[in-house]
């Protein structure tokens, strides 16, 4: 062991029996252990539900969706439909087929514009009796008075020439399933099976973009490459990442943002630091002088502070996040927070520990506390030794 | 050889009013391996002058030649080298780390200079037998008494088998038998060590032991009367 981190140990140990600094050095290594559990809670905090909507993304959206670069209808979407379902990891592979319409209650006297789409996950139940089934989203739902088993009629902005004239073509389905919103999808007013979205949309063969779902998410990205290789260009190929960018840079961001502003906790502890350490230093003036005397070079002085300082860090840092990754742990496997389970979609608020963010956390509480002791290192490697012990006499 | 050779030395030092000028033109000389003591009031400047003398200190104009070597010629690392294998000082308060043990302390200057910790406190724990505190080197300098205190610095100054010693007051801070004792061990350790010695003091007595007196005033130094030193 270098003689410097002998001196910053014995200081550190040391200081314990003098009050003063020991009530600094004490709030120095608090201050700095409070900060980066606060930090590792709040990302633990922030992760929970960022983990939860990512896996509600994931679950909610198409996994890869191949749509053509320009024009509104796939050139070759046979091709396109083996490409994917030839895919590793695809489970599924659905064409999408969607327009805009009207959505009237069975009498006709309440209608409301839609967007509809086929299904794009989970088969609906039949109704038996021929009526095509639908999944229509509790707003519209709400606003037609409708409830599962009811009967609505969709209309198309499409026509078919009657004896009368041109009328909107319109197909009766059953209320299946009214699904519950969510802010993370663009979802459509109502879904049904793809036979009667072709009907509506005058797609009877192929589709405006193919979506494949896979047996993990994770790797669409790896997948998605796979499928660019394989087809033709002119074809677009984006992962469930890419369709929502924009939420997940507003998730980077967030998380970005809370860690700047709860890190400044740590920045107010280094500053405790700071002070504790140039303290040290003034008080430790002679020994220092000594130490020239003996032949200890500025630079040495220097490191006994740094040292100091990282000392100080790592305590800090090593009780803090040891509060902070227990304290998450356990608030999330006990439930600590419980939410209203109808308001919020989750019953509890949920915490998890990322270690990245872990290590990340550690390393600029280290460097702060580090970066903290330089300038009164500094201040030590400058000390003039002679007059140190002639005005220490 | 001339141990140590000072030529026109001035110093001022910045205080907390007017500039405080300790000596201006100074000149002083030492033969290899003499035994000097330097004698004068306070405030002339006898410690500034082991300070500049052992490169702790740097001269406002002025040369300081150790050995033959010029202090202001010398990189601070080959400077911080010299005090470390060449010089020794011990102060008049002893000055010794308080947070570790006497055998740590003496041990210091070996670990500066890059032996490993358990050989220097090997080297250490030696010094301190010969310095008759065999019994005390695992004792931290509040529980030793002030003359086993300056003992135990006068080890750490001679650790490393230095040339020259500077002793500034050693025993201003004792009671009469324990300066006897500190100054009839830093005799043995010159005639033993072959070292050159430079002593401030203001016991006449001590002083008369020495071989050569040198008397300090704010005129300068130069040898005290029946003195048969050089200055």
């Amino acid at each position: 062991m270098r003689y410097e981190v002998s001196i910053a140990l014995r200081y550190l140990a040391a200081s314990r029996k003098r009050a003063h600094v020991a009530l600094i050095s004490t709030i120095s290594v608090l201050g700095l252990a409070v900060g980066v559990a606060a930090l590792v809670i709040s990302l633990a905090l922030l992760s929970g539900f960022q983990d939860r909507i990512r896996s509600q993304m994931a679950m909610r959206s198409p996994h890869l969706v191949v749509s053509p670069v320009r024009g509104d209808r796939l050139a070759d979407p046979e091709r396109v439909r083996e490409v994917l379902a030839a895919l590793p990891g695809a489970v599924s592979v659905d064409p999408v087929l969607e327009g805009r319409g009207w959505l009237c209650d069975a009498s006709g006297r309440s209608c409301l514009p839609v967007r509809y789409r086929n299904i794009s996950r989970g088969p609906l139940r039949l109704s038996g009796d021929g009526v095509a089934p639908a999944r229509v989203s509790a707003p519209a739902a709400v606003r037609l008075g409708a409830e599962p088993g009811s009967l609505l009629r969709v209309l198309s902005a499409r026509t078919r020439l009657s004896p009368i004239g041109p009328i909107p073509i319109a197909v009766l389905v059953r209320v299946a399933e009214i699904r519950r919103g969510s802010a993370l999808e663009k979802a459509p007013d109502i879904e049904f099976p793809e036979a009667t979205a072709r009907l509506l949309s005058g797609v009877s063969t192929g589709a405006r973009a193919y979506e494949a779902r896979l047996a993990d998410p994770q790797k669409a990205e790896l997948v998605a490459r796979v499928a660019s290789s394989r087809l033709p260009g002119g074809y677009r190929v984006q992962t469930w990442r890419e369709l929502n960018a924009p939420l997940s840079f507003a998730l980077r961001l967030e998380k970005a943002v809370i860690f700047a502003t709860v890190a400044l906790v740590i920045v107010v502890a280094a500053l405790n630091i700071v002070s504790n350490i140039a303290l040290l230093v003034f008080e430790k003036k002679r020994d220092l002088g000594v130490l020239v005397s003996l032949g200890a070079l500025p630079g040495s002085l220097s490191r006994i502070y740094l040292t100091l300082g990282a000392l100080v860090g790592l305590i800090g840092t090593g009780v803090g996040l040891l509060v902070g990754v227990v304290a998450s742990v356990l608030l999330d496997r006990f439930h600590a927070v419980p939410l209203p389970a109808d308001v919020y979609l989750l019953t509890h608020v949920p915490f998890a520990v990322h270690p990245r963010e872990v290590v990340l956390v550690g390393v600029f509480a280290l460097a702060t506390a580090v970066g903290a002791a330089v300038l009164p290192a500094r201040a030590a490697s400058r000390l003039a030794p002679g007059e140190a012990i002639r005005l220490s006499r | 050889m001339l141990a140590v050779k000072a030529s026109h030395l001035s110093k001022t030092y910045a205080g907390e009013g007017a500039p405080v000028t300790v000596f201006t033109d100074l000149s002083f000389e030492l033969e290899e391996r003499s035994f000097a003591a330097i004698m004068g009031p306070s405030g002339v400047g006898k410690s500034t002058l082991l300070h500049l003398l052992g490169g702790i200190d740097t001269p406002d104009s002025g040369r300081v030649e150790i050995f033959g070597q010029a202090l202001e010629e010398l990189a601070p690392r080959e400077r911080a080298r010299l005090r470390n294998d060449r010089i020794g000082f011990v102060f008049q308060f002893h000055h010794l780390l308080p947070e570790f043990t006497a055998e740590e302390n003496v041990a210091f200057p070996h670990r500066i200079a890059g032996v490993p910790a358990v050989e220097a406190r090997r080297r250490a724990a030696e010094l301190l037998e010969r310095v008759g505190l065999k019994d005390r080197r695992d004792h931290r300098p509040r529980a030793l008494s002030g003359g086993e205190q300056q003992r135990v610095a006068i080890a750490r100054a001679i650790a490393r088998g230095p040339s020259l010693l500077l002793a500034d007051e050693p025993t201003g801070n004792l009671d009469a038998d324990s300066a006897a004792s500190v100054f009839g061990l830093l005799e043995e350790l010159h005639r033993e060590r072959g070292m050159t010695t430079v002593l401030v003091t203001h016991n006449p007595e001590l002083a008369s032991r020495c071989d050569t007196i040198s008397l300090m005033s704010r005129e300068g130094i130069g040898p005290a009367p029946g003195s048969p030193g050089r200055n």
